[in-house]
């Protein structure tokens, strides 16, 4: 992701080589991740010992608090961004070994009511989208990668796409600038709303990984409101990301047609090549556990590991949230996102509940 | 290196999905032989 937003990637002319890079900004992240569970645990015994009366703040929020403060107070040094960047890798073995916690059965029941959940929130949420960019006549690329973006996922959707349909630099950032602006506010507003409607775990996840668009701020929107609802939000969303090539290819043909895009010579490799493999990774765990490979202690200790990679991963969505950065990416795509995004969560607010009468989940 | 030498080396570069599920089998792999298992998560 090498967008004003992001931290950058890291440069081949560095004369450090290349995982000693890392080193610095990883154990930053682990230095949150430990806090946050430090702090959990010191603010609950305080409170508890002094009969205080103050939620109970996970430790999620702590790690996403304290890189916050960090990225927005502080000027993080060079040294750190190539380790900080690898949240995003974190993140996907979170996904992979989250499927430890799904035996196959769970997958295809939660994953088809996902499924059929996500073809109807993608088609909506596109048709959305695509109307209000021209409402607000935003340029057509840009109005692309917005819808892709708010209906897939997120910042990897804006990239792929980006690629196929020859969008230039300044839109993908605009894009990705709302879409993490958006992100940003749906972390602390979807568990309110949750919390408010009484909503219990599976629908609040459904909602969360249906509703909230990157993948990382997906996850933690559901893990602050509940561990099993995090586990939900990622399943939601991770069948949402499967669906990105098929929803790319479309663009890419669509471009192509009005001659703005190459022609996409091979369709099915296309769509290998936007399949997010980790999907496979998170479907082949979950069948070793449905087997039986391992034990129910070796079971806890795969979800605690998947734990520790969300965690990671959430210190990293904290610190590369910079507020000033997001402000100076012009008003008009982030009006635009935060409309769509706000009917997008109306929309599958209704569509989980609608579910939840229907299937009782 | 040539631009064909570097196409050929590109085509061995592993995405980082397929990294991160490289990883996250090694650590399954680590789990079921216990290695994790005084770990105080």
């Amino acid at each position: 992701m090498a967008t004003s937003l992001s931290l950058p990637r890291v440069q081949s002319a560095n004369p450090v080589p290349g995982v000693l890079r890392l080193v610095p900004g990883l154990a930053l992240l682990v230095a949150i991740g430990y806090a946050g569970k430090v702090l959990e645990r010191m603010v609950n015994t305080y409170t508890k010992t002094r009969h205080l009366t103050f939620p109970n703040i996970e430790y999620v929020l702590w790690a996403i608090l304290i890189g916050l403060a960090i990225s927005n107070i502080l000027t993080i040094p060079k040294i750190f961004h190539a380790g900080i960047a690898t949240y995003e890798f974190w993140l996907k073995i979170g996904i992979v070994l989250l499927g430890s916690r799904f035996v196959l059965g769970d997958v295809l029941k939660l994953g088809g009511v996902s499924l059929g959940l996500v073809v109807v929130e993608i088609s909506l949420s596109l048709l959305l989208m695509t109307w209000l960019g021209r409402v607000f006549k935003l340029r057509p690329k840009l109005t692309t990668l917005l819808a892709v973006g708010s209906s897939i996922c997120g910042v990897s959707a804006i990239i792929a796409a980006k690629g196929a349909i020859a969008a230039d630099d300044e839109d993908s950032t605009f894009a990705i600038a709302a879409i993490l602006a958006l992100g940003a506010l749906a972390l602390f507003t979807f568990p309110v709303i949750g919390h408010s409607l009484h909503m219990n775990d599976t629908t609040y996840g459904l909602w969360a990984g249906l509703g909230v668009d990157n993948t990382a701020e997906a996850t933690a929107a559901g893990a602050l409101y509940s561990d099993s609802a995090g586990k939900l939000a990622a399943l939601a969303k991770t069948t949402r990301n499967a669906t990105i090539g098929f929803v790319v290819l479309a663009y890419a043909l669509y471009w192509a047609k009005r001659g703005q895009a190459s022609t996409v010579t091979n369709k099915a490799a296309f769509l290998w090549n936007k399949f997010p493999k980790f999907v496979l990774g998170f479907l082949g765990i979950s069948l070793l556990v449905t087997f039986h490979t391992f034990s129910k202690d070796q079971v806890t200790a795969l979800a605690n590991l998947s734990r520790w990679a969300f965690l990671l991963t959430f210190a990293g969505v904290g610190l590369r949230t910079n507020f000033r950065e997001m402000s100076k990416q012009g008003l008009r795509p982030f009006i635009v996102g935060a409309l769509g995004e706000v009917l997008i969560a109306v929309l599958t607010l209704g569509l989980v509940l609608g579910a939840h009468r229907i299937w009782g989940i | 290196m040539t631009s064909k030498t570097n196409e050929k080396h590109k085509s061995f570069r592993l995405s980082l999905d397929a990294w991160a599920v490289i990883v996250a089998f090694a650590l399954a792999l680590a789990t079921r032989l216990d290695i994790f298992k005084k770990v105080p998560w």
